[in-house]
C-alpha cells in the first residue's frame, strides 16, 4: 500500500489525493478512546458527510478488517469509505486514518456509567437488533469479527434516532476497549490487548449484552468493579448480571438468554437469531452454573467451591500454587470434592511430569505445571502464565502493543519459549483444526526467539504475528511503514534526517524485511548477524539491493550515499590498492544514481574478488622470493651458493668435454 | 609433515639401491668377457670411484669432474688394450705401468683442481653484479607493497 499524500490547504491532510481531513475540526462526539475523530470531505463529492478516525501512534490497527470492510454497505454499519496512511500535520508524522460516513444521530451511550434514554422493548428489534444483526451478517461474509460491540460504540444513524449503527472496530486490537460487562467470561479474563479476534459467538454475546443495556437505559453493573462482575458472571451467569430483576417480555428474554448464554457451544448463532427474528420460538435456554465442590478448597486464606474460581485465584497467587499441587491436595480435592476424575488424572500426570524434571529446570517446570493446571481446571479460560492472560490468537496483538509501547515483554517471550500455547492446545477437550495451525505457527515463533540474532528474535515474532504492525525502527517510525514497498523510500528519507550516522538496517528493519518479504533473504540475514564488519556491511547492502531489485524502486540517492559511506570495510577487503581507489571514486557516482543493485554488484562481484585474490597470492609469492633474494645478497649467501653451484656445474661440463674430445680424438687416431 | 619427509627420504634411498645393485650385477656379468678392461678401469679410475663414493649432497659434480679427466687420462691405455692384446697379462702389464698411473691419476688431480678452483673465480664475478640486482629487487618490493599493501609481506616481515 503505497502512501502518497499531499497536504491540503489550511494544514489539512489528504488521504489518497481524495479525502481531506481537517485537524482543526475535531469531532469529539465521534472519537473513541484511542482514535480521535476529525471532519473530513470527499473532493469528488462534497455532499458526503464524512469523518476520519486517526489511529493513535503505538496502537495496533486492524488493517485486515479495514481491507475487508472498505465499501461494505449495511444498515447496521458505518460505511468505511477509505483507509490508509497519510501525513498528519499536528504530529508531524504519518498516521493511519480511516474515513467513515458520519452517523448523524449521536452516540447511543456516552460512557459505560452514564444513563440514556432506553429503547422501548417494542422498538428494539426494528431500531437495533435488525440493523445490528444485518451488520453481523456482513461482517461474517467478510470473515471479520467486530469485537467492539458495546452501547458506547453505537450511534444513531439519523437525527430521528430510528436506527442504530455499529461504530469503528478497526483502529484498535480486537476487543481492546471492550468493558468486561459486554465481553464473555473467557474474554473478560484476558488482558485487553490479548483478547484476540475471537469468533462470531463473541460478537453475538456482546450484541446480547448491548441490547440488555439499551433496554434498561443504564448499566446495571455500573457500580461494580471488573473482578466483581467476573465473579458474578461465573457464579450467577451473565443473564443475571446484565438483566437482573428487569421485567422483560418472553420474546426479548428468550433473545437475551440465547445470546448471553455463557456456554459458547449452546450460545445462539446467527442462524438462531435469524429464526428468532422470523418469529420461530426456540427452546428456552436454562442458565448453567459452574459445578460446585462438596467441600471448599482452602487456598491463600479463602475457600473456593468451583474450579474456575480456584484457577483465577491460582493466577493471582502464582508462587503459592506449586506446593498445593505437589503435595497432592489439589488432585484429591478435584477427585473427591469436585468429583471430576478425568481432571484429577490430568492434574496427576502434569504433576508427575514436573517432578521428573531435573533440578536446574525445576523452576520453569513448576511454572509450566501451574499454567497447565489452570488450563485443566478451567478449560475454556484463556492462556494464563504468570501475569499473562490471553487467547492464543491474541498473543500477537498483545506482544505487538507491548513492543510498540516499549513495555516489558519478558513474560510473553518466556511463555512462547516454554511452549505454553502448545500446552494449551494439548489440554483442549475437543479437536480444533485451527489449533493445529496455530500450534505450527507458535513452533516457528519459538525457533525465531531461540535464534535471537538480527532478523530473528522478538522483533521477528512481532512482525510475523501482526500483519498490521508498522516497522518500529526509529528510522522509519514517523513514516508508518506498513508495506514493504514503503520501506526503502522511508530509509531514503531517514538518510537525510540522521546524516548518515549508524546503519540503515537495525533489528527492526531486518525483522520487518524478513517477515514481509515474499522472497528468501535468510542467507543475507545470516551474513548480517556475523561479527565480521565487512561481511555484515555487505549483507546489509545486499538485503536492501535485493529489495530494490525485487520491488523495482529507483532514485534512492540518499540511501545509496548513506550505504556508500558505510562500505569502507567492504572496500578494504580488496587487496589491490588501485582497485580500492577506483571503487572509492566509483561509489559516489553510483550513489548519485540511487542504484543499490549496481553498488552491490560493484562491491560484491565474485569475478573481481577472484582476480584480486589470485593477484594477491601471486604478489605475495613474488614478494617473498624477492625479499629472500635481497636478504641473501645482503648477507652474501646468494652469491656464494649460486657461484659455487654454477662453478661446480661448469667444472663438470669442462671435465666431461675434455674427456669426450680426448677419447674421440684417440679413437679416431686408432681407427684411421 | 615430518612423517612425509621421512617417507620421501626412504623412497629416495630405496630407488638408489636397486640402481647400484643393477650396475654392480652388470659389472659382475661382464667379468668373464672383459676382465682385462675392468681391471684397467678399476685401477685407472680409482680416484673417480673414490670421489663418487665419498661425495655427499644433492649436487654431486665432484666425481663427474674428477671422473671425466681421469677417464681422459686413462683412455690411451684403454684403447691400447682394446685395439692390442685384450688379455689379462697385458692388462696386468698396463696397471703396473708407472706412466699410466701418473697420467691417469694426474689427470684426476687436474679435475679435482678444476672443481675446487673454479667456484671462487665465478663468485668474485657474481659479487660484482649482485649489488645492482639488489637495488632492482628493492624497487620491486616497494612497488608490490604500494599496490597490495602491508599484507603482501610475509607474517614475520610484517612484525
Amino acid at each position: 500500500m503505497a502512501s502518497e499524500q499531499k497536504n491540503g490547504a489550511d494544514g489539512a491532510a489528504v488521504l489518497r489525493d481524495r479525502y481531506v481531513v481537517y485537524p482543526g475540526k475535531p469531532l469529539p462526539d465521534l472519537a473513541s478512546p484511542n482514535a480521535e475523530a476529525f471532519h473530513a470531505e470527499d473532493r469528488r463529492d462534497a455532499k458526503k458527510v464524512l469523518f476520519a478516525l486517526i489511529v493513535r501512534p503505538g496502537i495496533l490497527a486492524r488493517t485486515d478488517s479495514m481491507r475487508a470492510l472498505k465499501g461494505s454497505d449495511s444498515p447496521g454499519l458505518m460505511t468505511l469509505v477509505e483507509w490508509g496512511t497519510m501525513d498528519w500535520p499536528p504530529l508531524q508524522r504519518k498516521v493511519m486514518a480511516v474515513v467513515y460516513e458520519r452517523p448523524t444521530g449521536g452516540r447511543v451511550m456516552a460512557t459505560m456509567t452514564s444513563d440514556f434514554k432506553a429503547v422501548d422493548e417494542a422498538d428494539l428489534v426494528r431500531k437495533a437488533i435488525n440493523p445490528l444483526f444485518a451488520a453481523l451478517r456482513v461482517l461474517r461474509s467478510h470473515n471479520v469479527t467486530h469485537r467492539a460491540i458495546r452501547p458506547t460504540n453505537m450511534f444513531w444513524a439519523t437525527p430521528e434516532k430510528d436506527r442504530v449503527v455499529l461504530g469503528d472496530c478497526t483502529t484498535i486490537p480486537p476487543a481492546y476497549e471492550q468493558p468486561l460487562l459486554v465481553e464473555t467470561i473467557e474474554s473478560g479474563m484476558c488482558q485487553p490487548t490479548g483478547r484476540g479476534p475471537g469468533v462470531y459467538a463473541d460478537d453475538i454475546y456482546s450484541l446480547g449484552a448491548s441490547m440488555a443495556l439499551l433496554l434498561q437505559g443504564r448499566n446495571p453493573a455500573g457500580h461494580l468493579d471488573d473482578d466483581t462482575i467476573l465473579r458474578r458472571k461465573i457464579l450467577q451467569g451473565s443473564v443475571a448480571v446484565l438483566i437482573g430483576e428487569e421485567r422483560l417480555s418472553l420474546q426479548t428474554s428468550e433473545f437475551l438468554r440465547g445470546t448471553l448464554c455463557d456456554d459458547p457451544h449452546e450460545r445462539w448463532t446467527t442462524e438462531s437469531i435469524e429464526l428468532w427474528l422470523s418469529g420461530r420460538r426456540l427452546s428456552p435456554l436454562l442458565a448453567k452454573f459452574e459445578k460446585r465442590a462438596a467441600r471448599g478448597m482452602p487456598f491463600n486464606g479463602k475457600e473456593y467451591l468451583t474450579a474456575r474460581e480456584l484457577a483465577i485465584a491460582f493466577v493471582r497467587n502464582w508462587d503459592a500454587v506449586p506446593q498445593l499441587v505437589l503435595d497432592g491436595r489439589l488432585e484429591l480435592w478435584v477427585r473427591r470434592s469436585l468429583d471430576v476424575k478425568e481432571k484429577a488424572e490430568a492434574i496427576a500426570a502434569i504433576t508427575r511430569d514436573a517432578v521428573m524434571t531435573v533440578n536446574e529446570k525445576r523452576g520453569a517446570a513448576f511454572d509450566i505445571m501451574v499454567a497447565k493446571v489452570c488450563m485443566v481446571l478451567d478449560s475454556r479460560a484463556p492462556i494464563r502464565y504468570k501475569s499473562l492472560a490471553a487467547m492464543p490468537d491474541g498473543i500477537g496483538a498483545m506482544l505487538g502493543m507491548a513492543v510498540a509501547a516499549g513495555t516489558e515483554v519478558r513474560i510473553i517471550a518466556e511463555s512462547l519459549m516454554r511452549e505454553i500455547p502448545k500446552a494449551y492446545f494439548q489440554t483442549r477437550e475437543t479437536y480444533n483444526p485451527d489449533n493445529s495451525m496455530l500450534d505450527a505457527i507458535f513452533r516457528d515463533l519459538k525457533l525465531w526467539l531461540e535464534k535471537g540474532s538480527i532478523g530473528s528474535g522478538i522483533e521477528r515474532v512481532v512482525y510475523e504475528m501482526n500483519d498490521a504492525m508498522p516497522c518500529l525502527s526509529p528510522l522509519t517510525l514517523d513514516d508508518y511503514v506498513l508495506d514493504i514497498r514503503d520501506l526503502l523510500p522511508a530509509l531514503d528519507a531517514a538518510a537525510i534526517k540522521v546524516g548518515g550516522k549508524g546503519w540503515p538496517v537495525d533489528r527492526h528493519v531486518a525483522a520487518f524485511i524478513a517477515a514481509r518479504a515474499k522472497f528468501d533473504v535468510e542467507r543475507q540475514l545470516f551474513d548480517l548477524s556475523q561479527p565480521n564488519s565487512e561481511r555484515s556491511a555487505m549483507a546489509m547492502l545486499n538485503i536492501l539491493a535485493v529489495l530494490q531489485w525485487r520491488l523495482g524502486q529507483g532514485g534512492l540517492q540518499g540511501l545509496a550515499t548513506w550505504l556508500g559511506s558505510l562500505m569502507k570495510p567492504v572496500i578494504n577487503t580488496f587487496h589491490d590498492r588501485e582497485k580500492r581507489t577506483a571503487l572509492e571514486k566509483d561509489i559516489p557516482r553510483i550513489a548519485r544514481d540511487g542504484n543499490l543493485v549496481e553498488l552491490s554488484r560493484v562491491l560484491d562481484s565474485p569475478e573481481e574478488k577472484a582476480v584480486d585474490s589470485q593477484g594477491f597470492q601471486e604478489a605475495r609469492a613474488q614478494w617473498a622470493e624477492a625479499r629472500r633474494e635481497v636478504r641473501d645478497i645482503e648477507e652474501g649467501h646468494a652469491n656464494n651458493r649460486k657461484a659455487i653451484h654454477f662453478a661446480q656445474r661448469l667444472a663438470a661440463l669442462v671435465s666431461m668435454t675434455i674427456c669426450l674430445v680426448t677419447f674421440s680424438l684417440l679413437l679416431l687416431a686408432r681407427l684411421f | 609433515m615430518a612423517k612425509g619427509k621421512k617417507k620421501e627420504g626412504t623412497a629416495k634411498r630405496s630407488s638408489g639401491g636397486p640402481n647400484r645393485i643393477l650396475v654392480f650385477l652388470t659389472l659382475v656379468a661382464l667379468v668373464p668377457f672383459s676382465l682385462p678392461t675392468l681391471l684397467v678401469m678399476f685401477v685407472g679410475l680409482l680416484p673417480a670411484i673414490v670421489a663418487a663414493f665419498v661425495e655427499r649432497g644433492s649436487n654431486r659434480y665432484a666425481w663427474i669432474c674428477i671422473g671425466g679427466l681421469n677417464f681422459a687420462g686413462l683412455s690411451p691405455w684403454l684403447l691400447s688394450l682394446w685395439f692390442g692384446h685384450h688379455t689379462l697379462d697385458f692388462a696386468f702389464e698396463q696397471v703396473t705401468s708407472v706412466k699410466m698411473l701418473l697420467v691417469a691419476y694426474g689427470a684426476a688431480a687436474v679435475g679435482s683442481a678444476l672443481y675446487m678452483g673454479l667456484p671462487p673465480v665465478v663468485n668474485a664475478f657474481m659479487m660484482a653484479t649482485s649489488q645492482h640486482r639488489a637495488v632492482g629487487l628493492q624497487a620491486d618490493l616497494r612497488k608490490l607493497e604500494e599496490k597490495w599493501g602491508e599484507a603482501v609481506k610475509t607474517p614475520d616481515e610484517r612484525l
